[in-house]
This record gives structure tokens, C-alpha cells and sequence, in this order.
């Protein structure tokens, strides 16, 4: 019997409304966690790609990987691939080169692809496995310069090989000293035949894995304890380049969810309310037919339930849809085969949403039906309204950011955006009063404004709650707005289109001025030009650098000679932190980065001495700096001013330059030009780099995109829920002669001033929220944001307005009897 | 439990008030509704109570009917207590004795007609609730109409919906407030006579408050109150 009326219940509109949003919040939540789960699942592997491994274990020394660790990588289901990399000289008909080798296995690139071409004209392909035994690939470069074509014989050591193919592009090509050289790919089983690699040759070996992330978990911990100091293992979150951008991506990911939640919450404590509201005759009546109290809170906990399972379910075969759509325009947009990576476990959110919001805020309104008077079926006119007491609001919202802290396991996240609620609802609490007095002074002598704002007075209560729903929605709409403009002009900022992409090394002084000559021939801006000195760091305030430091191992860029630069101008991406940046004509100070200034403990005035070559310098630290590292531009622990400590020492020069794919045969000039000059090309790193993090922008938009909807629907069903009563008013001032275009002005700037002071409300307490989750979760800068400020108002009122006047048509159209009849 | 029949009063009335009173507070001061009221129905009997607007018709109307408790007395429906069982067991009565008829109308407006008057009887879990139901409307004539929200009916048409569905579970008294105060006056005589006739049929205790004089006339007993005070009217006397 119950199921039967809870059905004859989805014609009532309040119960519409309510399902409606109950809908939403499913849908949005869950269609959110399979989104983001897939994307990290995708992005990770996109950047996994930059490994060609979901890890990497690579030796420090020249220690090949024990095979028993290979055995229990793959006894751990895992997939598992040999890599080797030394440097040697290849030699042609022509002539010799010093090149950097690649050893690969039959399993090379376990994750990413080799972009390979077969000849210098034909298209590039992206392939998955390493060359052939017996032959090599060639980068195109070093094809020019070795003179060979397609199918002829280099000789590398003692052994000879065919040039089969040119290798374009490798998934994890690193910025490291062996790639000076020009690549040179061969077959893992090739390397002992060309008897090159002898006891105490420099040879760099790295195992590659790959499979499901627990099994790397465990064999991470198995390897853990005996890999000491001999080898690393690398994950693609320690690369500094990305791990940032996919740590910022998943907070905001995070957020997106959350704030789904929130809306969710609000949409169904609005529409509840409204419900329960609705239902007092109605539980009256039943009163009247036998009813009990007890009875009818168990008929509306079954209804509850029942409407919490459907729209679970329904939210679910929703969402899937939604999320695949998601997916596959997200593997457009990142040009990717679009592999959907099934998962149960995003899916408990949602229905747990459904669960605790359903209950957190349906219940105590409909749970107080039971108090409903059965007398109130001869006095229907009677109003009181459900109100829900402090506890039980204050318990809702607990439950929700409890739900938030769950979801998210974020303390600061909840913080922030409890934080924002706060002040907007305090925020809203007086400046509402106080609107509504300084409204209630003001005389209008235009009719529309008269009756807007004697509405806007008259149902203080139900204008406020309406203000409080536009201003909380808008409010994390706006959250997330801002979030993701400071995530993306973050990311451009990082690599921008025109970041430095060559760089120069080794450049010796007296050859600078024809460098700079070649660059300018061909058109090329280049950045500045900065001496290099080698140098190692021996003491510190007097104290040798090795008993000064506590854990060698954290300083491994003080067991090796540092590059020292010497520059009056502050690098671009450099700012001071501490101290003062050197005067024009400075002569003493050495500036320090800041990472390295806090592992040594350094502080302004302490005492440094560097030696280079024979020569012993002593410089005071005058600045301590912060160095963005993933900026991709020459950046240094330690700088001296331009007349300072280095200007006799013996330097060589270094600068870098963007130059265009198409460009790149001007190098072979250069370096046929310069022969002693080292060419490091990271053009494809950046490349890779600001794909990933264009793929990460999109979705950061889709997800956006998708809450901007659901707040959308959330404001509408908030206007849909409370209109019954706007449209018998409507119906009433109708009849009793106001006119339609009266009518339809003074609905309209009701909700347009609703929708503003909701709108400023709500994007000032966004901006705090975002003060708070920019200055931790994202550690950005925080600014005002003016052009949000004033249009979200603006935007909002427009919005509102034109919804209530869709919303309130037909009062505006139908003959008022007709009206009255239908409000009955 | 509440299956004995015969009355615990030791009579055989259907209702039975004794020293009834009946206050509200209003800003703090009580304003009398209802003094010293004293009043039997018999079983089967059908009694009109008249009186003006705000003398407390509906109020007793509702005391009676076990949907509010009174300030103090005593109130006998079918051989029970009102003012000394839980609204629990009040409730448990109306569902198996109780039917009502209300001014307006109180039709959910999102169920049919035959909707309507299914819903007394599925929450009582008749099983055949839908044929009871047909027949009901196919006796008060709205045969045509089943399918029919309470938008899309008269006034008329409403109250036979509500009289139909107060009859649906065949109660034993059936308490009628104003069933015709909505109607014009040959509506509202269809109406009545309606009421009547089924009220016949069933053997219905009837208790009715109205305005309207020539139904109250077509009643065994006419109770007239005033000032919270009830008095009967002698039969056949003009008010």
C-alpha cells in the first residue's frame, strides 16, 4: 500500500522538486568521483609516460639491477623492462661522434609510446617497442652528421649495426649530461657484443615497472631496504615538473567534489522543507482517517527511503552516461584513445551523499509532521511553518563537512569552506536585516519598486532563505571560478608557449660574441647569458661542509661541483625571501636558493667557502631566494654579483632560447659552427609538460563546467520550490486589479534584488575561502578578484530575475478566476 | 483495545458528552470556546448542530471527533473514553469507526477522484479498495469522472468525491462540518440529499454542522450553540 502512494506522491511538485535534487546531487557527486578517477587514473598514465613505467628503479653507480629483484617484480604480477645508457662515439664512413646510447629490452616503453619515422621524409609514427637486435636508430640530427642514410652500418666499439629507423622522440627523455650527446637507440642483448662497457665504464642502469599500484606499493617496501644509497627509486610525483601540477589538479578535483556535496545538501534542505511543508494537510487528513503519529513517521521514513534507493540507483545509471561522455570528450581533447577504467569505489560518495544528506536535512522537517494537528483540517488557513531548531541545523551541517572530511580527507579544505559559509551566513544575517530597514525608510514613488520591496518585507523569512541559497550556491560557484583561474594562469605561467626550449652549455668566453651574432642571424631571442664556474662548497662559518651537514645524503648537490653564476639582475621566476637582492655595483654577498639555504640552515651574514679550482673564495650570505624549478629555465643554487667574487675566474657561458619544431635545422649550422659547444634540447620535455598540464586544464574545466550546472539547477529548484506560494499571491494581487506589467516588474526586481545581494554575498565569501585554500592547499598569491566581484552580482540578479519571471508566467497570463480555481 | 462494542458509559449512544469545557489561550489569557456542553447521539441517529460563525460548532465538531482534546469533561464515542485514551488509541478509533466531511472539500490535488476515495481504504488495507472505490463514485454519480483531479471537478463534484470517499470505509458516525457551506444552494441540496440517502443506507450515525437550515432540518435533532453554550432545538421549531 505504501509503495502505491509513494508513487501517487511523484505527481506532487514539491515531491518533484525534491527528487529532483535529490537526482542532482547523486548524479553530480557520483558523475564527479567516476570523472576524476578516471582522469587520474589517465593523467597518471599520461605522466607515467614520462618514465615510460608506472616507476622507475635506476642505479646511482654503475651497478646493474640484481635479477632477483627483476623475479620478484614480476612474482608480484608486474610488468618489468632493462634499460641501459652510456655514452660512447659511433663511427660512420664519414667520420665520429660522441653519442648518447640507449639499451632497451624487448619490453621497452612499458607506458608511453617512441615517436620513430622511418626516413628523414616520411611521417612520424608513434610505436611501442625498441629497435631490433642487429640494429639502430638514429637521432635525425645525428644522422646529418654521421652522413648516413637509412639501411647503412654505423660501428659502435667493435661491433657494426644497421641504421633501421630515426628515432624522434623517446617517452622519458631526461635533462641530464648524457643527453648532450645526440641519441643513439640499440637492443639491450647488442650491448656486450660491442665490448664498450668494461669494468669501471660510466653506465647508468635502470629497471622500468609497471601494473597495478599495490603490487609497485609492496615492491617498493621489499626493495626499500636494500637499495641503499645504491639506487633510486622514482616515481613520477617526485619529478618536479609534474608532481606539482597533478598534486594542485587533484585538490582541485577534491574541491569539485566537495562543493557538489554542499550543493547537493543545500538543494535537498530547501526542497525538504518545502515538502514537508506541503504535506501538513495532507498528514492532517490522515489523521482524520486513523492515522497514528507513529505511523505516519514510519510512512514518511519508508518514502524517505524508497525516494533515497531510486535516486541513488537512478543517480548512478546517470551519472555513468555522464561520466563517459566526460571521458571521451576529455580523450579528444588530450588526443588519447579513450580507455574508461572501471571502478565501484567513486560511487560510494554519492550514495552515502544521498544517505546523510537525505537524512540530515529531510528528516527533522518531515519527522515533525507527526506534530501536525488533525484540528487543522477545519483550519487549513493556519501557517505555522516547520521550523528546524539550532541542533538540529547545526547537526545537519556537521554531518555534511563530516561527509566533506571523508570524502576529501582534508582538514583544511573543510576549514576553509566552513570558514566562507560561516561569514557568508553571518554576513547575511545582519546585512539582510539591515538592507530590508534601510529598504523599509526609503519611499518609492514607482509602483513596481513599492510592491518588490513591500514582498521582499513581508516574507523576510522566506526572502532570506532564498538569499541564503543564491549566496551559498553562488558562493562555491564563484570558489570554484577562482580556484581554477589561479590553477591555470599558475600553469602558464609555469611554461609558457614561448618557454626557453635549447639551451647552450659550455659555451667558452671568447666565443660568446659569435654566438650571440649566430643567434641574432637567425632571429632567435635568447635569454640572458650567465657565466659558469665550478665550484665546491668546503665550509661553513669556518665549520668543513661535511661536518656541517647532517645527512649527507640530503645534499647530494654538495658531493659534486656546483655550477656558480654571477648575474646583477634577479632571474625572472627568482623572487628574495630574505635579505637584499645585490646593488648594481655590488662586489661581496652570495645569494643562496632557498631550499638548499633551509637543508644547510643557512641565515643572512652566515659565512661561505666555496673553492674553485686552486683558489679558495669566502663570501657572506646578502639574499636568500625562492627558485621556481619547474619553470624549465637555467636556474642556480648560489649566485654572485656580476663584479663580485667570480669575476676572474675562469668561465664558460651559458644561455638558452625558444626555438620552433620547424627551425631546427638552423642547429646543424650551429653545431657544425661550434663543435665544442653542448646543444641540450628539451623542447620535447617541455612539449610533454605542457600537454600534461593542458590535459589537466581541461578537466579542471569540465569539472567546473559540471558544477556550474548543478548549481544552476540547484537555484532553479530553489525558486521552483518556494513559488506555490508566490503564485496565489500573484493570483490574489491579480485579482484584486494589479496589472500584468506591474506584476511582471515587481516579480522581476524582487528576484533581481535577491539575486544581487545573494551574488555579492556570495562572491565575497568566496574570495575569503579562496583566500584561505590559495594560501595552503595551492600556495599561490592571493588578490582580489574586481571582474568576478562586479559581474557575479550583476550576472546573478539577471539570472534570478528572468528565472522567477519563466517561473511565474502562467500567474502573469491566465485569467485571474482560472487562477484561483488552479490554486484551490 | 478498542473492539467492545457496547458502551462503557453504560448506554447505548453513539456519542456522549458530559460537562464539556473547552478554552484557547490567546495572548496568555484564556478565551472560553466551549462551557458545561452535555450531549447524547444515539446510534444511527442524525443530529445537526447550527449556530454563528466562531460559536465553537467545530471545535465540539472536532472534540467529538477525537482530532483535539478538551480542557476538561468527558467524551464517549462508541463506548470510549476520549479524554482518558492516548491519541494513539483516538487515532485507532477514527480509523475503524470515524468518517469525515469537510467545507472544503480537503481532496489531495494530486490524486484522481478515484484516488481520493481509494485512500481511506488502502490505508486501512482493504484489498478490493479500487472496486469499493468505483462503486462509491458510480453511486454518487460521478461514474464519468474517476480519472479526474480535484482541479478539473466543481465544487459539487469535490464534495461527492469527499462524501464517497467518508463512506468508503463505512464508519459508524460520520461528522460533516459545513458540507454544503461551499456550494450554491441546488449544489448544495444535491449534496445533502446525497448524504442523507447514503447516511440511510449504512445506518450511519450522523453529526453535522452547518449553516444551512434546511439541512439541519432534515436531521432527527438540531443542537443549537451559542456563546459556547448548546442547547436542542425542539423539533419542528423555527430557530
Amino acid at each position: 500500500m505504501n509503495a502505491i502512494l509513494v508513487f501517487r506522491d511523484l505527481r506532487q511538485r514539491t515531491v518533484k522538486v525534491m527528487l529532483v535534487s535529490l537526482l542532482i546531487a547523486v548524479s553530480s557527486v557520483a558523475t564527479i568521483s567516476l570523472f576524476s578517477e578516471h582522469l587520474q587514473q589517465t593523467l597518471l598514465s599520461s605522466a607515467n609516460a614520462f618514465l615510460a613505467a608506472d616507476r622507475q628503479l635506476n642505479s646511482r653507480s654503475s651497478a646493474p639491477i640484481p635479477i632477483e629483484w627483476i623475479g620478484q617484480a614480476q612474482s608480484q604480477g608486474l610488468k618489468t623492462s632493462l634499460v641501459a645508457e652510456f655514452s660512447t662515439m659511433v663511427a660512420s664512413d664519414s667520420g665520429f661522434h660522441l653519442v648518447a646510447v640507449k639499451a632497451v629490452d624487448d619490453h621497452y616503453p612499458l607506458r608511453g609510446e617512441l615517436d620513430w619515422q622511418s626516413d628523414l621524409d616520411s611521417p612520424r609514427q608513434s610505436i611501442m617497442h625498441g629497435p631490433a637486435r642487429g640494429e639502430v636508430w638514429l637521432n635525425p640530427r645525428l644522422m646529418r652528421m654521421l652522413e648516413v642514410s637509412l639501411g647503412d652500418e654505423v660501428e659502435i666499439g667493435v661491433a657494426a649495426f644497421k641504421v633501421s629507423g630515426l628515432l624522434v622522440r623517446e617517452p622519458d627523455a631526461r635533462m641530464n649530461l648524457s643527453a648532450l650527446a645526440p641519441r643513439l637507440m640499440m637492443h639491450l642483448d647488442d650491448m656486450p657484443s660491442t665490448e664498450v662497457i668494461q669494468p669501471g665504464s660510466r653506465i647508468r642502469h635502470q629497471a622500468l615497472f609497471a601494473g597495478a599500484e599495490s603490487a609497485l606499493v609492496d615492491l617498493e617496501q621489499w626493495l626499500e631496504p636494500q637499495i641503499a644509497g645504491e639506487f633510486r627509486w622514482v616515481d613520477v610525483r617526485q619529478t618536479e615538473s609534474l608532481g606539482e601540477a597533478l598534486d594542485r589538479a587533484e585538490a582541485f578535483l577534491m574541491l569539485g567534489g566537495s562543493l557538489a556535496v554542499l550543493l547537493a545538501a543545500v538543494a535537498i534542505a530547501v526542497s525538504s522543507r518545502e515538502y514537508a511543508r506541503s504535506q501538513r494537510d495532507v498528514v492532517a487528513l490522515y489523521k482524520t482517517f486513523g492515522m497514528t503519529g507513529r505511523k505516519i513517521q514510519q510512512h514518511y521514513l519508508f518514502r524517505l527511503g524508497l525516494w533515497g534507493v531510486c535516486s541513488a540507483i537512478l543517480g548512478l545509471l546517470l551519472a555513468i552516461p555522464a561520466a563517459l561522455l566526460l571521458a571521451s570528450m576529455a580523450a579528444r581533447l588530450m588526443e588519447q584513445r579513450l580507455q574508461f577504467q572501471w571502478s565501484l569505489w567513486p560511487v560510494w560518495p554519492a550514495v552515502l551523499t544521498a544517505a546523510v544528506v537525505l537524512f540530515a536535512f529531510a528528516w527533522p522537517a518531515i519527522s515533525r509532521l507527526r506534530d501536525i494537528p488533525a484540528m487543522r483540517v477545519f483550519r487549513s488557513l493556519e501557517q505555522s511553518k516547520p521550523a528546524a531548531s539550532l541542533v538540529e541545523t547545526s547537526l545537519a551541517l556537521l554531518a555534511v563537512f563530516a561527509l566533506i572530511w571523508l570524502y576529501t580527507a582534508d582538514g583544511l579544505l573543510v576549514l576553509a569552506l566552513f570558514s566562507g559559509l560561516s561569514l557568508l551566513l553571518a554576513t547575511l544575517a545582519t546585512g539582510s536585516a539591515l538592507l530590508l530597514k534601510l529598504l523599509g525608510k526609503l519611499s518609492f514613488t514607482w509602483q513596481s519598486w513599492k510592491m518588490a520591496v513591500i514582498r521582499l518585507k513581508r516574507h523576510r523569512s522566506a526572502s532570506l532563505v532564498q538569499l541564503t541559497v543564491f549566496a551559498m550556491t553562488l558562493m562555491l560557484a564563484s570558489t570554484l571560478i577562482l580556484t581554477r583561474t589561479a590553477l591555470l594562469s599558475d600553469w602558464q605561467a609555469q611554461l609558457p608557449e614561448d618557454a626557453p626550449n635549447h639551451f647552450l652549455l659550455n659555451i667558452p668566453a671568447d666565443s660568446v660574441e659569435s654566438v650571440e651574432a649566430f643567434l641574432t642571424e637567425h632571429d632567435i631571442e635568447q635569454n640572458p647569458l650567465y657565466p659558469i664556474v665550478r665550484g665546491r662548497l668546503i665550509a661553513i662559518n669556518g665549520t668543513s661542509a661535511n661536518e656541517w651537514i647532517v645527512n649527507p645524503e640530503q645534499v647530494s648537490e654538495l658531493n659534486r661541483e656546483l655550477s656558480l653564476t654571477a648575474s646583477s639582475a634577479l632571474p625572472d621566476d627568482n623572487s628574495v625571501l630574505a635579505g637584499q637582492w645585490f646593488t648594481p655595483h655590488e662586489r661581496w654577498g652570495v645569494s643562496v636558493e632557498q631550499s638548499i639555504a633551509e637543508t644547510l640552515g643557512l641565515q643572512i651574514g652566515d659565512e661561505l667557502q666555496f673553492t674553485i679550482g686552486a683558489e679558495v673564495i669566502s663570501e657572506p650570505v646578502t639574499s636568500i631566494r625562492s627558485v621556481q624549478w619547474d619553470s624549465m629555465r637555467p636556474n642556480f643554487f648560489f649566485m654572485f654579483p656580476e663584479y663580485g667574487a667570480l669575476t676572474n675566474q675562469p668561465a664558460t657561458w651559458l644561455t638558452s632560447f625558444y626555438l620552433a619544431d620547424e627551425d631546427k635545422l638552423i642547429l646543424n649550422d650551429f653545431v657544425r659552427q661550434f663543435p665544442t659547444i653542448a646543444l641540450l634540447e628539451i623542447d620535447h620535455i617541455i612539449e610533454r609538460i605542457q600537454n600534461i598540464i593542458s590535459q589537466v586544464s581541461q578537466a579542471v574545466e569540465a569539472i567546473l563546467v559540471m558544477i556550474l550546472l548543478a548549481a544552476l539547477a540547484v537555484m532553479f529548484s530553489v525558486v521552483s520550490a518556494t513559488l506555490a506560494e508566490r503564485q496565489r499571491e500573484g493570483a490574489l494581487i491579480r485579482t484584486l486589479g494589479g496589472t500584468q506589467r506591474l506584476m511582471n516588474r515587481s516579480i522581476m526586481l524582487e528576484f533581481a534584488m535577491i539575486g544581487f545581494f545573494a551574488g555579492l554575498a556570495g562572491v565575497m565569501a568566496a574570495e575569503l575561502a579562496v583566500w584561505g585554500l590559495q594560501y595552503r592547499l595551492f600556495e599561490g598569491q592571493f588578490q582580489f578578484h574586481w571582474p568576478l566581484i562586479l559581474t557575479v552580482p550583476v550576472v546573478s540578479a539577471v539570472l534570478i530575475a528572468a528565472f522567477g519571471r519563466w517561473q511565474l508566467k502562467p500567474v502573469l497570463q491566465v485569467s485571474p478566476m482560472l487562477l484561483l480555481r488552479r490554486l484551490e | 483495545m478498542l473492539t467492545d462494542r457496547q458502551s462503557a458509559s453504560g448506554n447505548d449512544c453513539m456519542i456522549e458528552v458530559r460537562k464539556l469545557n473547552h478554552h484557547i489561550t490567546l495572548s496568555d489569557q484564556p478565551l472560553p470556546i466551549l462551557n458545561d456542553i452535555d450531549l447524547k447521539i444515539a446510534y444511527g441517529e442524525s443530529a445537526a448542530i447550527v449556530g454563528r460563525s466562531g460559536s465553537g460548532k467545530t471545535t465540539l465538531l472536532g472534540l467529538m471527533a477525537g482530532l483535539d482534546t478538551a480542557v476538561s469533561g468527558e467524551i464517549w464515542l462508541d463506548g470510549h473514553s476520549l479524554l482518558t485514551i492516548s491519541e494513539d488509541e483516538r487515532a485507532a478509533l477514527r480509523a475503524s469507526r470515524v468518517g469525515f466531511v469537510f467545507q472544503s472539500f480537503q481532496l489531495l490535488s494530486a490524486l484522481t477522484a478515484l484516488e481520493n476515495v481509494m485512500l481511506p481504504l488502502e490505508l486501512s488495507g482493504v484489498d478490493s479498495a479500487r472496486q469499493r472505490a468505483e462503486d462509491l463514485l458510480k453511486r454518487v454519480g460521478l461514474e464519468q469522472r474517476l480519472q479526474h483531479t480535484p482541479r478539473q471537478l466543481s465544487g459539487g463534484e469535490q464534495q461527492r468525491v469527499a462524501i464517497a470517499r467518508a463512506f468508503a470505509v463505512e464508519p459508524k458516525i460520520l461528522f460533516a462540518d459545513e458540507p454544503t457551506g461551499n456550494l450554491d444552494s441546488q449544489t448544495g441540496n444535491n449534496v445533502a440529499e446525497l448524504l442523507m440517502q447514503l447516511n440511510r443506507e449504512q445506518g450511519t450515525t450522523l453529526v453535522m454542522v452547518t449553516h444551512d437550515e434546511a439541512l439541519a432540518d432534515r436531521c432527527d435533532r438540531q443542537f443549537i450553540i451559542d456563546a459556547g453554550h448548546l442547547h436542542e432545538r425542539p423539533q419542528g421549531m423555527d430557530a
